[in-house]
C-alpha cells in the first residue's frame, strides 16, 4: 500500500515538473518570438539610424517587447489560476509576481531611454500629434505607480484594501494601454503576423483570467 | 537777393520733402489659412510632400513701388509636417533641422525686381540653422482684386517655386543622400494670399 502511495506521489511530482518545464519552454518561445520582431519585421525608423543609434533603438524595441510579454505574464500570475497554484503554489506565484513587476519597471525605463536617446533627448515626442508615444509615457507612469505602491505600500500608508483595488485597476489598464501603445507606435505591428499575435495574446490572457475567476467561484454564485 | 534766397529755401524744402515722404508700399496682411510653404523631396524613387504649419509673414507690396516693397517670412522649423509624426520628429532632430537649436528659418527680402509677365524676383537673405544665405525667390503675382468673401478688402496672390540643394544649406549631413535614401534637391512651393483694406 505504502509502495503504491509513494509511486503515485512520485508520478505526481514528475507530472508537475513536466508541466513546469513545459510552461518555461512556452514562455521562452513566446519571449524569443517577441524579441525577433524588431529583426524579422523591422520598423522603418531603424532604416534611418546607423551605428550606436541603430543598436540603441533596436535594443529599446526589444526591451519594450520583453516588458509587454512580462506584463501579460504578470496578469496571469496575479490571477492565480487553480492550475498555476497547483504547479507553483500561491507563495511561489506571488514571489514571481513581485520580481516580475520590478523587471517590467526596469525594462520600461530602459525602453524609454533607448528609444528616445537616438532621436535626441531634447527632441521629445510631446503633443497630441505624438499620442502613441504619450500613451507610452502614461503607461510608464502607471507601471511606476504599480511597482512603487507595491514595494512601499506601508510606508506610503495605503490600506491593503485600497491598494489592492488600485493595483488591480491599474494592472488591467496597463495591459490595455500596452496593447494600444504597441499597435499604434510601431510600424512593425502594421504587419499582420505581429498584430494578430499581440491581439490574440492580450485577448487570450484576458479570457484565461476571466476563466480562472469563473472556475474559482464557489458553486451557486 | 531776398527773393532768390526764398526760392532756394523753397526748392530745398521741396526736394527734402520729396525724399522723406517717399510713399511706403501698400501693407498686406498674410492670410495664413490660405498661404503655405510646401516642399517636395525624393525618397529613393518616390516623392514625399511636406509643409510647415506654423509661420508668419509681413508683406508690403506695390507693383508701382518695388523699391519700398518688402517680404519677410518666419517659419517655425518644428512645425514641419509630412503626415507621419515619426518622420516629422526625425526631421526635427539634429539629422535635419535641429529645431531645438534653430527654431526658426527666415527670409528677408533686400531687393525686388520686375522680371516681366507678372514675375517678381525677390532677392533676400534666407537664414537657416543660424547661417544667412543669399536667395532669390521668384514670385508670380497671381492678381489683385476685391476679396470675394470679405467686404472692403482686396486680396493679393503670389505663387513661386524654386529648387534648392538642402546640403548647401546644411539641412542634413548628406549621410541619407549617400545611402541613396533621401534626395538632396528640395522643390519648394510658396503660395500666398494676403488681404488689405480697399483703397
Amino acid at each position: 500500500m505504502a509502495k503504491v502511495v509513494a509511486s503515485s506521489t512520485r508520478s505526481k511530482s514528475i507530472k508537475l515538473t513536466y508541466y513546469r518545464v513545459l510552461i518555461g519552454a512556452v514562455l521562452l518561445l513566446v519571449i524569443s518570438a517577441a524579441l525577433s520582431i524588431p529583426f524579422v519585421y523591422e520598423s522603418q525608423t531603424i532604416w534611418y539610424k546607423v551605428g550606436n543609434d541603430k543598436i540603441m533603438l533596436r535594443s529599446g524595441q526589444m526591451a519594450g517587447l520583453l516588458a509587454a510579454v512580462l506584463l501579460l505574464v504578470q496578469i496571469l500570475l496575479a490571477a492565480r489560476g487553480k492550475w498555476l497554484q497547483q504547479l507553483f503554489g500561491v507563495a511561489g506565484l506571488m514571489r514571481w509576481h513581485r520580481i516580475n513587476g520590478i523587471i517590467i519597471g526596469l525594462l520600461a525605463i530602459m525602453h524609454m531611454l533607448l528609444v528616445l536617446i537616438p532621436e535626441g533627448v531634447t527632441n521629445l515626442p510631446i503633443g497630441l500629434k505624438y499620442w502613441p508615444e504619450m500613451v507610452g509615457m502614461v503607461l510608464l507612469c502607471i507601471v511606476a505607480v504599480l511597482v512603487i505602491s507595491a514595494q512601499w505600500r506601508q510606508q506610503l500608508r495605503i490600506s491593503y484594501r485600497r491598494w489592492r483595488l488600485l493595483h488591480r485597476f491599474l494592472g488591467y489598464l496597463a495591459v490595455v494601454l500596452m496593447a494600444l501603445h504597441v499597435l499604434s507606435v510601431c510600424d512593425s505591428f502594421e504587419q499582420s503576423v505581429p498584430r494578430v499575435a499581440l491581439l490574440f495574446s492580450v485577448v487570450g490572457v484576458m479570457l484565461a483570467v476571466f476563466g480562472s475567476k469563473v472556475l474559482s467561484m464557489p458553486p451557486g454564485e | 537777393m531776398k527773393k532768390f534766397l526764398c526760392m532756394v529755401i523753397a526748392l530745398f524744402c521741396l526736394v527734402s520733402a520729396g525724399q522723406t515722404v517717399r510713399a511706403a508700399a501698400r501693407e498686406w496682411e498674410l492670410d495664413k489659412a490660405h498661404s503655405n510653404f510646401y516642399f517636395r523631396i525624393s525618397h529613393i524613387y518616390s516623392k514625399v510632400d511636406g509643409k510647415f504649419n506654423d509661420f508668419s509673414g509681413e508683406i508690403q507690396f506695390d507693383p508701382a513701388n518695388l523699391a519700398e516693397s518688402r517680404f519677410v517670412f518666419e517659419i517655425k522649423t518644428d512645425s514641419v509636417n509630412t503626415d507621419i509624426a515619426k518622420r516629422d520628429k526625425h526631421l526635427q532632430s539634429t539629422d535635419f533641422f535641429d529645431t531645438e537649436h534653430f527654431p526658426l528659418m527666415t527670409f528677408v527680402s533686400t531687393k525686388i525686381t520686375d522680371a516681366g509677365n507678372n514675375v517678381y524676383e525677390v532677392a533676400g537673405q534666407f537664414t537657416v540653422k543660424g547661417v544667412a544665405y543669399d536667395l532669390t525667390l521668384p514670385l508670380t503675382l497671381a492678381g489683385i482684386k476685391d476679396h470675394p468673401a470679405v467686404k472692403g478688402k482686396e486680396v493679393i496672390g503670389f505663387n513661386g517655386d524654386l529648387t534648392i540643394d538642402r546640403l548647401a544649406y546644411h539641412i542634413g549631413t548628406g549621410k541619407f543622400y549617400q545611402m541613396g535614401l533621401v534626395g538632396k534637391d528640395v522643390e519648394i512651393l510658396v503660395t500666398l494670399e494676403a488681404l488689405s483694406d480697399k483703397k
